[in-house]
């Protein structure tokens, strides 16, 4: 059935992720969304509902295409590198006032730098704007230029600032100076007093209901045509916590989008209200946030006493072997996924690299190579067994009510009970999940990491050894194995140069090593589809979340109103 | 009237203790199950440092039995902590969600008595008729079909025909969902009751007497066969509370059920523990009413205290 659909995609004209279609301003955007806003205050949650609000209503001093990687400008017009690298010398636009009338200065950009670092703050994006480590200075040279300084160069360059929302010091300063930033901007605030540099500001917040963001009349952007931005009157986030009842609402006409990403199993539906006109479907390109399988490396864990088979390299490898990633693709993602064996996916463009293909599914081999490892049936039940006459057997943490998630390890679990290893799976809600991961009480984990950028240069906590998500052994003084000790090297290379093909060159050396090592296994990169109603135009759809909403400056709705309405 | 007292009091002092297991019951699972509400802060690259100086803030570094304590007095104050998700005090968004719920609720079950108890009548004293039949089906497939279903299934049948509106916050929807299946459960037991009460002697005494057919059926049958319905009235208003959270969230409905797995999803210890008080203590004032109406109706009740 799997292949059936399958063969109903690719037969299926290309999406487009772009729409080019004649824009017309005005109207009211309704967008349904699962979960709602703890805060108004970007700086201090970390959470999806905070960021797609704060995309909205505030504008960095740069932005990263969320389709391409590419840096623009945007409060800043223009920027200079001095020679060593260290220094950006930023020009800022002199024409941009925030939503209350109140000009955007340069002392807004160190402000905001100061309240995203400032301990008491405990910022959640904090850590994003640390270059090795250690904080990006800023300093205001006149009322419309910075100097950005860094501690180190930075490969990645001026994404670091994609970052950093710029906040209105006049509002905010007050509440930094007294410690009590993080309750500045909270949902009960008047809304009137939250201004910002954003397309919307926020008109009206109902909790539990909805969330109303109109046109930001002093936004300092125009179109190529030299209109006012953004297109849309108003954008009206409803607070929807089912994904069902999302697909219903779009489907009859009463939203025009679901921010998320369309379920596999919705697929089918939708792209029959596609044909008959009721919806568009929009091709967001293929993931750079495939799940993952890892297992406990942690040389002091207690796995690595009991089972130390499970830390084996050789173990990574035949289960790579053993899984039949076609099977996953045709079962779980109904064809709409693509191999792999890492993280770096299709999606990741150029970071993309050919040559680190998966294996082919071959169970004898794995068989042969845990065989290797003295992982045999010892009593003739079919399953094999240590050395010790102990069941090869682990359990594997995934995500409860995640259909793909669960789906996915099922398979894993039913591939691998074919070549006698039993793998226990045990769903557990994603809280419960980091708290035993955190405590390295677990012996595996399958589950998914969405990052923020395709620069793996961006993503160093999971690449370093000493990296807080370096998943499978968080955190180390020093690298355990000498195979990450390189790839630290690499790394730490890779993300202080700044020339684009040497970059590209040491990561694919990262990336030869990790396909060799195996600490993680990946099977499949999920193409990721968004669905919007037919009368919304302009429509940029990305790999990384918010997929429609990144761009929301550049929506439009068409006059008519779609069927169903 | 001493009677009546012991038995108010001590229906009472039930609800509050109910009220006071729930919430102590809640706050403990969530505290002794893997994983908090900085469990999420691994995702944003915080060391252990500020993940630890988060518990401490959260209290989640004392152990169980004084956080226990320590919470209890905080109620004693009317404080019932602060939610780690929204950053407001648990009380406030307890009290906007709870009044939604209330409302639903009240909605639903006069909905459900409205429905259930006529036609349970109408099915108990007319046994073995078409329309009888008619009716226990239509209860049983209300009975038979998960919540879930049902509610999406009423979703879809709104949105594509337009009948009621499905946007979130509407009553329409979330209202059928959650009083249909419980006026066909209130049908069930009403009709069962009302078979028996027109079969009995009183009532073929009345038809003796020559009174009309529609004067023994909702004058006699239908007033005597209330009786168990109001017995297991307080069953049913927990099941309708239990029910609510499934029915908000697939509707949108923005009351205590949607906060409550927001609350859980988030791990917010505080805010799960006030939404399990402001269940309970509606199922509690729900029963302590019903127990209240059975008393009035039938003093045995009030003398078996």
């Amino acid at each position: 059935m799997g292949i059936g659909v399958y063969s109903l995609w690719v037969s299926r004209p290309e999406r487009q992720n772009v729409q080019s279609d004649a824009l017309a301003p005005g109207g009211r955007l309704i967008a349904t969304y699962r979960t709602e806003p703890g805060t108004f205050n970007r700086l201090i949650a970390p959470q999806s509902a905070e960021e797609l609000i704060n995309r909205l209503t505030n504008a960095t001093l740069v932005r990263v295409d969320r389709t391409s990687g590419a840096v623009e400008p945007r409060l800043a017009r223009s920027w200079t590198t001095s020679a060593d690298g260290l220094t950006w010398t930023l020009s800022l636009r002199d024409d941009v006032t925030f939503s209350d009338g109140r000009p955007f200065t340069s002392a807004d950009v160190v402000f905001s730098l100061r309240a995203a670092y400032d301990e008491r703050v405990k910022s959640a994006i904090a850590t994003s704007l640390l270059i090795a480590g250690k904080p990006i200075q800023a300093r205001a040279l006149d009322a419309h230029t910075v100097a950005v300084v860094l501690p180190s160069p930075f490969g990645p360059g001026m994404a670091i600032l994609d970052a950093l929302p710029i906040l209105p010091q006049h509002k905010l300063q007050p509440a930094l100076d007294a410690g009590t930033f993080r309750e500045a901007w909270g949902v009960t605030t008047p809304l009137q007093d939250i201004a910002g540099l954003g397309p919307f500001v926020l008109k009206e917040y109902v909790p539990g209901r909805h969330l109303l963001l109109g046109r930001n009349p002093r936004f300092w952007r125009t179109d190529a045509a030299g209109r006012q931005l953004p297109y849309l009157d108003e954008i009206e986030i409803q607070f929807t916590p089912d994904q069902n009842n999302e697909v219903i609402r779009l489907q009859a006409g009463e939203s025009d989008l679901m921010t998320d990403r369309v379920r596999f199993e919705d697929l089918a539906l939708l792209e029959e209200a596609e044909d008959q006109g009721r919806i568009a479907l929009h091709d967001a390109g293929v993931s750079i946030a495939p799940d993952l399988l890892w297992f406990n490396l942690n040389p002091q864990a207690p796995v690595s006493k009991t089972k130390p088979w499970l830390q084996a390299t050789e173990f990574r490898l035949a289960i790579s072997e053993a899984v039949s990633r076609t099977a996953l693709v045709n079962t779980v993602f109904l064809g709409e996924a693509i191999e792999i064996a890492g993280p770096i996916t299709p999606g990741h463009g150029d970071w993309y690299l050919e040559d680190t293909r998966p294996p082919a599914f071959d169970p004898d081999a794995a068989i042969k190579r845990l065989q290797s490892m003295g992982l045999t049936d010892r009593n003739g039940d079919g399953m094999l067994d240590d050395a010790r006459g102990q069941p090869v057997a682990f359990a594997a943490l995934t995500q409860k009510g995640h259909s793909v998630r669960e789906r996915s390890a099922a398979i894993v679990q039913e591939q691998l009970r074919r070549i006698g290893i039993r793998m226990d799976v045990v769903a557990l809600e994603p809280r419960t999940i980091f708290g035993q991961w955190s405590a390295g009480d677990y012996e595996a984990v399958y589950f998914g990491i969405e990052p923020d950028s395709f620069d793996p240069g961006r993503n160093m906590d999971f690449w370093l050894s000493s990296g807080g998500f370096h998943l499978w052994n968080p955190r180390q003084a020093t690298p355990a194995t000498s195979w990450e000790a390189r790839i630290d090297q690499l790394m730490q290379k890779q993300s202080t140069t700044t020339e684009p093909t040497e970059r590209q060159r040491l990561f694919a050396e990262v990336q030869r090593i990790f396909h060799e090592q195996v600490p993680a296994l990946y099977f499949a990169a999920p193409k990721v589809t968004i669905a919007t109603s037919t009368r919304v135009k302009g429509v940029t759809a990305s790999p990384i979340a918010p997929s429609v909403l990144w761009n929301a400056e550049m929506l439009s709705l068409s006059a008519s109103s779609p069927p169903g309405r | 009237v001493n009677d009546t007292i012991r038995f108010v009091a001590g229906r009472l002092a039930i609800a509050a203790l109910f009220v006071l297991a729930v919430g102590v019951g809640a706050f403990a699972l969530v505290r002794l199950a893997p994983g908090d509400a900085t469990s999420h802060l691994v995702l944003t690259g915080a060391d252990p440092a500020t993940i630890a100086s988060e518990r401490a803030r959260l209290g989640l570094d004392l152990p169980l039995p004084a956080h226990v304590a320590r919470w209890l007095a905080g109620i004693a104050r009317l404080d019932f902590g602060e939610s780690s998700r929204f950053g407001r005090p648990v009380a406030g968004l307890v009290a906007d969600r709870l009044g939604r719920t209330a409302l639903l609720a009240a909605a639903a079950l006069l909905l459900a008595v409205g429905i259930g108890l006529p036609l349970g009548v109408l099915s108990g004293t007319r046994q073995g008729s078409l329309l009888a039949g008619m009716i226990g089906v239509l209860s049983v497939a209300f009975l038979c079909c998960p919540p879930i279903i049902a509610t999406l299934g009423l979703l879809l049948l709104a949105a594509g025909t337009g009948w009621l509106s499905i946007a979130p916050g509407d009553l329409g929807v979330p209202l059928l969902a959650l009083a249909l299946p419980l006026a066909a459960t209130f049908e069930r037991i009403q009709s069962q009751a009302a078979g028996e009460a027109f079969d009995s002697a009183n009532v073929h005494a009345a038809a003796a007497r020559g009174l009309p057919r529609s004067r023994l059926v909702w004058a006699h049958a239908a007033r005597q066969s209330l009786r168990p319905v109001l017995g297991t009235a307080g069953v049913m208003i927990a099941s309708l509370f239990s029910g609510s959270v499934v029915v908000e969230v697939i509707t949108s409905w923005p009351g205590l059920g949607q906060l409550t797995l927001e609350a859980l999803l988030s791990r917010d210890l505080y805010l799960i523990a006030g939404c399990a008080v402001a269940g309970a203590s509606l199922v509690a004032v729900a029963n302590f009413a019903t127990d209240l109406l059975r008393a009035a109706a039938d003093p045995r009740v009030r003398h078996s205290t």
